[in-house]
């Protein structure tokens, strides 16, 4: 349940936010999470109905939003989808790693008043 | 309302404290890794041979992350060797913060390696940089070949893979064939070492790929 000690993290960004815009609640966060992130979506959820309850966050809907995997291709410069099982350049069939995205796990936006 | 665009990175404040444990460690040239594996793998076993057989050679360090007990710790210490317990209190994982205060703790003067023993757990660890240099994920035989593919994300961040209670091979249904195939599949330069800790075998190749990873760390850092 690491998705617990991300979320204090994530909270501590949201409250410092709060105290420099003013806010009196939080309507909407939206986080994007990269499909190559070992992070649980409904463990998510879990973790953020509990750090909202009774603070200003309470009423905000949380939005996640995906992220595909995607490598660039060091000899050819293709950027595909790659996943766990498969990531051979389909141009060059060569093995890369080198995500140009999918491993975000970054606070977007607040929505508030 | 107000719409606020924020971008920022969750992890940035443990990714931040990683990042200066990494130039600390570097500065005074240490080569460290981040054990990882599941409980009962034998992380503690496997440090335990290796400090044994190059303790004479190699000057080794240990921070023990655990939820609650200092048995770990303890086996590590009658090595003779300097340890420093972080009892997690329930965290399944530890995090850059607590090493930064561990190495505080810890004589860091002429340390070569040091081996920060996570917590057993193949999931919540890979999240979190520790400002080790690389991972190194343990794995049983009598866990199942699968584990790298059901817990992809540890194993495809990982510099290499130690397979350990080798001995028990033949009493298991292990796919030793499908295990290399799937960690190639996942990331292709894996280091991949067979081990018995039981039997003392396999911890010599090991030993001695730490041992070339900390000179390279050495001269890269200008020690000689």
């Amino acid at each position: 349940m690491h998705e617990m000690s991300l979320m204090g993290q994530l909270f501590s960004i949201i409250q410092e936010y709060i105290s420099n815009y003013n806010l009196e609640r939080v309507t909407k966060v939206v986080l994007k999470v990269g499909e190559m992130t070992c992070v649980e979506v409904s463990a998510l959820n879990f973790a953020f109905k509990s750090f909202a309850k009774g603070t200003k966050v309470e009423q905000a809907e949380l939005i996640i939003e995906r992220a595909e995997a995607i490598s660039e291709c060091r000899f050819c410069g293709v950027k595909y989808k790659v996943d766990f099982t498969n990531k051979l350049c389909p141009n060059c069939k060569e093995f890369n790693y080198n995500l140009i995205s999918g491993d975000e796990l970054v606070l977007e936006r607040l929505e508030g008043e | 309302m107000k719409q606020i665009d924020v971008m920022k990175d969750i992890l940035a404040d443990n990714n931040k404290i990683a990042d200066s444990n990494r130039k600390l460690l570097g500065n005074k040239g240490i080569f460290t890794i981040n054990l990882v594996g599941s409980p009962g793998a034998g992380k503690t076993s496997l440090l335990e041979e290796l400090i044994k057989k190059f303790k004479g050679e190699i000057k080794i360090a240990v921070i023990e992350g655990d939820l609650y007990t200092t048995n770990d710790a303890q086996r590590i210490e009658q090595e003779g060797i300097e340890v420093i317990q972080l009892n997690t209190k329930g965290a399944c994982h530890l995090e850059a913060n607590m090493i930064a205060e561990a190495i505080a703790d810890l004589n860091l003067e002429e340390v070569d390696l040091l081996v920060i023993e996570n917590v057993g757990n193949l999931v919540c660890t890979a999240s979190f940089d520790l400002g080790e240099d690389i991972k190194i994920t343990l794995l049983s035989v009598t866990e199942g070949s699968d584990k790298p593919i059901k817990y992809p994300i540890i194993f495809q961040k990982s510099a290499g893979v130690v397979v350990n209670k080798m001995d028990l091979l033949e009493h298991t249904n292990f796919s030793i064939k499908q295990l290399y195939q799937d960690l190639r599949n996942l990331t292709e330069n894996i280091k991949i070492f067979e081990v018995s800790c039981v039997k003392e075998e396999g911890i010599l190749e090991f030993g001695d790929y730490l041992k070339e990873r900390i000179k390279t760390k050495k001269l890269a850092n200008g020690f000689a």
